[in-house]
């Protein structure tokens, strides 16, 4: 049996585009549920989405929970052993009270790079495979975020390329989730049951794509 | 280190096209050549042939990918879990114009990134005059290459000439002025713009065989290339070895045109490149006989060696001609696996077009 950790924000924990934060879609809906049946009985997938997460940072409003890098070493503990962690992480970066551009956002998460394989939770001690998702883009209209995500919109569109230049340099599996889903309308930048679940069938493939050896 | 920016400089050209000669790392020609024996590999075994791990080898799939030289495959459905999406070579990540000189023809051939021949013609030689006009020559390397649509016609990796070894002499002896070899290289550059590459005639179409034909999958093998001449090469550990004697036998076509002669019949179609030939009657069976004979007195001189258990036989003449012969050899010898060459369009063109992509794209 092989592991998986998905680690995200709202968008990984699920969250139905332009409802409240408590609004979730179901385990088998949402793109790790998705992962879950495509990748079949071999695999288990453990989800970790949490909702404002970032990359590196407290954040001053919603708390210092949602900092990326804090958690991310008592999870990977609990999770390990982990053959695989997948990363898709960035939009709350760039909310304008971190006023970030989008090549710091890609250093985030090149952090959080630095620490799986210093922690190495992978089989007997290894690094795990590590795959970086970009984000879809996020679309111009944020609805009531517009404040709170001034500038965001344009930023967002830069992440993925700066995602890849991160992980071409540090050596990692690489996947731009806009290239298969758009953020919903209804609320600019989460995404909606359909696009989990052609997000989770195309990271399905993504994860086959390794060639992982049969035994074990 | 810890917090500099990315390096942005191991990523991959993203404008289209081919990337410049020099940036072509051994861990790209690795993977690409890695992809040309096994169509369909994945990641983690690229890493385990290669000693990479899955995630370089993503890294360097991925930048193969953005310039078009590699393609995921149609998902594949099987066995649990996602559909497999193979990764391979894509056709049409590059082309390669290749030259074949023969006695009675020069063949121009270009051929995809998988060798699969687009587009192929003739121009007509004769002993004394081995080079065509070199406008010919041009034009018809210039009609290969516009073959192509044009957004891939900047795709054209090279151009390869497969010559024998004897062409320069028999340039030389020419009445009047001469054409080197080296000349028509050069003017070949000069024209169109491309790097041109030059190999032995026979040596190239037995690499063209190694690159995309049966004899991928073989370290070791006897190959035959049946022409004018009957000519061989031996292939230990993918290396093409040539022997020191220039000795070729004297059982190729120009042995059946004098059989044909003797008994008063036409010979052209045996070198046209016609996939059939009429019945050619008993001098055709005399020959074949003769052929037969000769190939098995060579394996069996070479078995008292070298350890092999294939043979290629290669030649433009009509498959059926290869396979009969094959199956002579494999009667002969129960413990050797005759094989009738893949590439039966011009060999020696095949052969030559690969040469740009070994040395351009391959690990040697």
């Amino acid at each position: 049996m092989r592991s998986v950790l998905c680690y995200g924000d709202s968008n990984t924990h699920g969250q139905i585009p332009g409802r409240g934060p408590l609004e979730r879609y179901g385990p088998g809906e949402r793109w790790p549920g998705i992962l879950r049946s495509q990748l079949g009985p071999d695999w288990y997938v453990i989800e970790e989405g949490l909702s404002g997460r970032t990359t590196v940072h407290d954040d001053p409003i919603e708390g210092a929970h949602k900092n990326g890098r804090t958690y991310l070493r008592p999870c990977l503990q609990s999770h390990a052993t982990l053959d695989l962690v997948i990363i898709m992480l960035g939009t709350n970066d760039l909310k304008i009270r971190f006023n970030k551009p989008p090549s710091e956002v890609a250093m985030g998460i090149g952090c959080l790079v630095y620490d799986i394989k210093e922690l190495a939770p992978g089989p007997g001690g290894s690094t795990p495979e590590i795959m970086i998702v970009a984000p879809p883009p996020m679309q111009d209209d944020v609805k009531e975020w517009k404040s709170i995500f001034a500038g965001a919109p344009e930023k967002s569109r830069l992440l993925a390329l700066e995602f890849e230049v991160l992980a071409d340099s540090l050596e990692l599996h690489f996947f731009d989730a806009g290239s298969v889903v758009s953020c919903s309308e209804a609320d600019g930048f989460h995404i909606d049951a359909e696009a989990h679940r052609l997000l989770g069938t195309a990271l399905a493939r993504a994860v086959d794509a390794i060639g992982w050896s049969r035994s074990t | 280190m810890r917090f500099a920016p990315p390096n942005p400089l191991r990523i991959a050209d993203r404008a289209s096209g081919l990337n410049a000669l020099s940036v072509r790392s051994y861990n790209e020609r690795l993977v690409l050549s890695l992809l040309l024996q096994n169509e369909g590999i994945s990641r983690m075994e690229i890493g385990e042939k290669t000693g990479l791990s899955a995630q370089t080898a993503s890294v360097i799939v991925r930048s193969l990918e953005q310039e078009g030289l590699v393609s995921q495959g149609e998902a594949q459905r099987g066995r649990v879990g996602p559909p497999t999406i193979p990764l391979s070579l894509n056709p049409e990540g590059a082309y390669a114009v290749g030259v074949g000189f023969s006695r009675r023809r020069i063949d121009i051939a270009l051929i995809d990134f998988i060798g699969t021949v687009r587009f192929h013609t003739q121009l007509p030689a004769d002993e004394a005059n081995p080079f065509p006009q070199s406008g010919d020559l041009f034009g018809a390397i210039r009609q290969a290459m516009t073959s192509l649509p044009v957004e891939a016609r900047s795709r054209v990796a090279g151009i390869g000439l497969a010559v024998p070894d004897d062409v320069d002499t028999m340039a030389a002896t020419r009445n009047g002025s001469s054409t080197s070899l080296k000349a028509l290289q050069g003017e070949i550059e000069e024209q169109i713009k491309l790097p041109v590459f030059v190999q032995n005639d026979i040596t190239a179409a037995a690499g063209g065989e190694s690159m995309f034909g049966v004899a991928k999958p073989l370290n070791d093998y006897l190959f035959f290339y049946l022409g004018a001449r009957l000519q061989s090469r031996l292939i230990l550990n993918h290396q093409i070895y040539k022997g020191n004697s220039s000795a070729s036998f004297d059982h190729g076509l120009m042995r059946l045109e004098s059989e044909l002669a003797m008994r008063g019949r036409p010979s052209e179609i045996i070198w046209s490149s016609s996939p059939e030939w009429p019945d050619l009657g008993e001098a055709y069976s005399a020959w074949l006989g003769e052929c037969s004979d000769r190939l098995k007195a060579s394996i069996s001189a070479l078995t008292q060696f070298v350890e092999f258990s294939s043979v290629v036989l290669s030649s433009y003449a009509p498959q059926k001609i290869a396979e009969a012969l094959c199956d002579d050899i494999g009667r002969e010898f129960p413990g050797i696996e005759a094989l009738p060459a893949r590439v039966s369009i011009s060999p020696k063109a095949v052969g030559a077009a690969s040469l740009p992509f070994s040395s351009r794209f391959m690990i040697q």
